[in-house]
């Protein structure tokens, strides 16, 4: 649809701007500086993205995404920035996912938390300064996304997601992603997006330990860990004794975000019908076959 | 009666000081019984060491899969020869 409205003229542009870069392995590869991005898009009067991605389609590399393609390939970061990511809780998982998305180049990020940082949240949200306590989480990510990488659009709800408003909140993301710290929201996600038909990528943390898995809409989600039944739901977990320390959040969002990577790019394989299980203290990751 | 492996995780395998173990049990609530009679009082002293105050059982504040399947939505709680327990700590931080 972007590149539609991109003419030639425009690609010649992108082509004859492109500079060699001499990657250690010996090969040169044409790349276009974040500068030269900027200047087309604006004498073009078409957004940065699109310059990106019409650069990615004719062997361009934004030098941004220069160290990615070794990973993902070109078609890869072509279908990360054309992609639609929701990242529901903006605290320690939330943060550094929304800082990651943003630096691998997904193209539309929607943040939603209704919560303001507090001086508790600075020994592990990464968003959270001395300065910014008692702004609002979705305000302070999304300047940040913006500032990481101006050619994304990112989208910020105000809002606790819930059974009712999770399809509308969620609608339009092509992958889910769990900055939570509940059991009864992560359901309210669960269902929203088994309604919509996309992938959620879940994450929990207390303390030393953390789990994540990958639900698509036929796999099994978390009633096969928690059970089907309401009287057996936990609400919160050991976090409430053990804390969540400074690095157990950016270990789980991490995954989290190669999970989404994965799922857009189709790279890898996402841990499906599985929950693993992180031990930070043991240094261990384990893997459970989850069934029905 | 039948042969079984339990395995624990996290601070369930740092505090009973094992990755796993072999038991024989007729059922799952027996398994749990003998869990709870070998490392249940190990379990409540270590976690309160740590400020954690585990109340009831083991599996109380426990979750726990039977080959994969929740024990909540197993419709038998019978044990076969070669089965597995997976026993860990809920988490819900984020």
């Amino acid at each position: 649809m972007e590149s539609s409205r991109v003419g030639q003229d425009i690609v010649r542009c992108i082509v004859e701007s492109a500079e060699a870069y001499l990657a250690p392995d010996g090969k040169k590869h044409p790349v276009i500086s974040l500068k030269t991005v900027a200047s087309i898009a604006d004498s073009q009067g078409i957004s940065a993205k699109e310059v990106e991605i019409t650069a990615l389609k004719h062997g361009v590399i934004p030098r941004r995404y220069l160290r990615n393609i070794g990973t993902i390939g070109l078609d890869g970061q072509i279908k990360l920035l054309q992609s639609t990511v929701a990242v529901v809780g903006a605290g320690g998982l939330g943060g550094t996912i929304v800082e990651l998305l943003a630096r691998q180049g997904v193209g539309y990020l929607i943040i939603i938390d209704n919560d303001c940082f507090t001086e508790d949240n600075l020994n592990r949200q990464i968003m959270s300064t001395e300065r910014n306590l008692g702004e609002y989480k979705t305000a302070v990510a999304a300047k940040r996304a913006r500032e990481v990488n101006s050619a994304i659009t990112v989208t910020t709800f105000l809002e606790r997601l819930t059974r009712e408003n999770g399809q509308k909140l969620l609608s339009g993301a092509q992958v889910v992603v769990d900055g939570l710290d509940n059991l009864s929201s992560r359901l309210a996600v669960e269902q929203a997006c088994r309604q919509l038909a996309i992938p959620y990528v879940h994450a929990s943390i207390a303390g030393f330990s953390g789990q994540l898995m990958t639900i698509f809409p036929e796999d099994v989600g978390l009633s096969s860990v928690y059970g089907s039944s309401s009287n057996t739901i936990f609400e919160q977990g050991i976090e409430t004794k053990t804390g969540n320390p400074s690095t157990t959040p950016a270990l789980l969002a991490v995954l989290q975000v190669q999970e989404v990577v994965k799922i857009i790019t189709g790279v890898g394989k996402p841990v499906r019908n599985q929950i693993l299980l992180v031990d930070a203290r043991e240094c261990t990751i384990d893997r459970i076959e989850l069934r029905r | 009666m039948a042969l079984i492996t339990v395995r624990f995780y996290s601070l369930w395998r740092l505090h009973t000081g094992t990755g796993s173990v072999t038991l024989q049990a007729d059922n799952v609530d027996e398994a749990l019984a003998q869990l709870e009679e070998k490392f249940g009082s190990q379990l409540r002293e270590k976690l309160e060491a740590d400020g954690i105050h585990l109340d009831g059982k083991i599996q109380d504040h426990s979750l726990i899969l039977l080959n994969g399947i929740a024990l909540h939505n197993l419709k038998t709680t019978g044990l076969e020869e070669g089965d597995v327990l997976y026993i860990f700590p809920p988490v819900a931080g984020g």
